[in-house]
């Protein structure tokens, strides 16, 4: 079973020194924090803004690459949670074919955003985080923490 | 060489990343190119410390366990059966490089607009070759080269081989 999550911010976590992805199922129930590093940060918050840079940066590359040959972000799934490691894959269409393509969150959240593809989690993955530490992350949590990203 | 009967081809020279230099204070790294064929010339290109990562991971050959976004895009043409053919620093403009991505799939070819930085880290990886256009060597800067020997300088990395085309 797979959960269609939505991006919903970006949050520094100075603890670690780090950016916290969030994405949220559509009632908001259940909650994702994925840990990213600060580049890989930027490249979804450029996305989320609707900022255009002026010239194009990795995964507007990507994308272009994958328009060149009019093959297609179907949707993206974070698939499962390793030893504090998430695993995604890219569901690609080219040519009435399915490609499935291993990633790494980030760079399939951050291609996703620009291509209007759908984000999933499978539920494994979600029951699993929210075993993890995200109970007292969510304790610490205040809004302002999501700063003008969160919508 | 007289620019009337050089081919399309010859007006690319092939560069090899060198070495990607830090500096130390600032987001910036300086990814060294220089020439294939031995020729002394080094063409410098500023990247940010992501980009610059990204290129130094390729450069070292090393496999990181989750691939990166340039592995990624490899990853793409690899399941696509795109073949990266190679990479062109094409053009110049304020003090900013514009690289081109050649790639081609069953005969048909497109090219991709991309920086420097994405076309080099992906060339790494394919891998592919790095041209820089005879224009771009012809119209680079002295004051971007002034600027970089300044700064090397400064840091008394030591004399660098540089020399003007």
């Amino acid at each position: 079973m797979i959960t269609q999550m939505h991006v919903k911010g970006l949050m520094f976590d100075p603890y670690n020194n780090a950016y916290i992805v969030v994405l949220r199922d559509e009632e908001q129930s259940d909650m994702l924090p994925i840990w990213v590093g600060k580049s890989e940060a930027g490249a979804i918050s450029i996305s989320l803004e609707n900022v255009t840079p002026p010239r194009p940066m990795t995964h507007d590359f990507m994308k272009s690459f994958l328009d060149a040959y009019n093959a297609k972000v179907i949707s993206v799934v974070i698939t499962d949670l390793a030893e504090h490691t998430y695993f995604s894959k890219i569901h690609l269409m080219y040519e009435d074919s399915e490609y499935t393509v291993d990633a790494r969150p980030s760079d399939a959240i951050a291609l996703a955003l620009r291509s209007n593809a759908p984000v999933f989690a499978n539920n494994s993955v979600i029951t699993k985080q929210s075993s993890e530490e995200l109970e007292q992350w969510l304790e610490n949590l205040k809004p302002e923490d999501f700063g003008k990203l969160d919508s | 060489m007289s620019a009337v009967d050089l081919s399309k081809e010859q007006d690319l020279v092939e560069y090899r990343v060198d070495r990607i230099l830090e500096e130390a204070n600032t987001d910036t790294r300086i990814v060294v190119l220089a020439r294939k064929d031995g020729v002394l010339d080094t063409f410098p290109i500023w990247v940010g410390a992501a980009e610059g990562n990204a290129i130094k991971l390729a450069l070292d050959t090393m496999i990181t366990p989750r691939p990166m976004s340039h592995d990624l895009i490899k990853s793409f043409a690899e399941h696509l059966n795109i073949t990266i053919q190679r990479v062109v620093i094409a053009d110049v403009k304020s003090s900013t490089y514009y690289a081109i991505v050649h790639i081609a799939n069953k005969g048909v070819e497109r090219t991709i607009d991309a920086r420097p930085s994405d076309a080099i880290s992906l060339a790494l990886r394919a891998p592919c070759p790095i041209y820089i256009t005879q224009d771009v060597l012809n119209r680079r800067s002295t004051t971007n080269l002034d600027a970089w020997l300044a700064k090397l300088e400064s840091k008394d990395i030591g004399a660098p081989e540089v020399q003007e085309t």
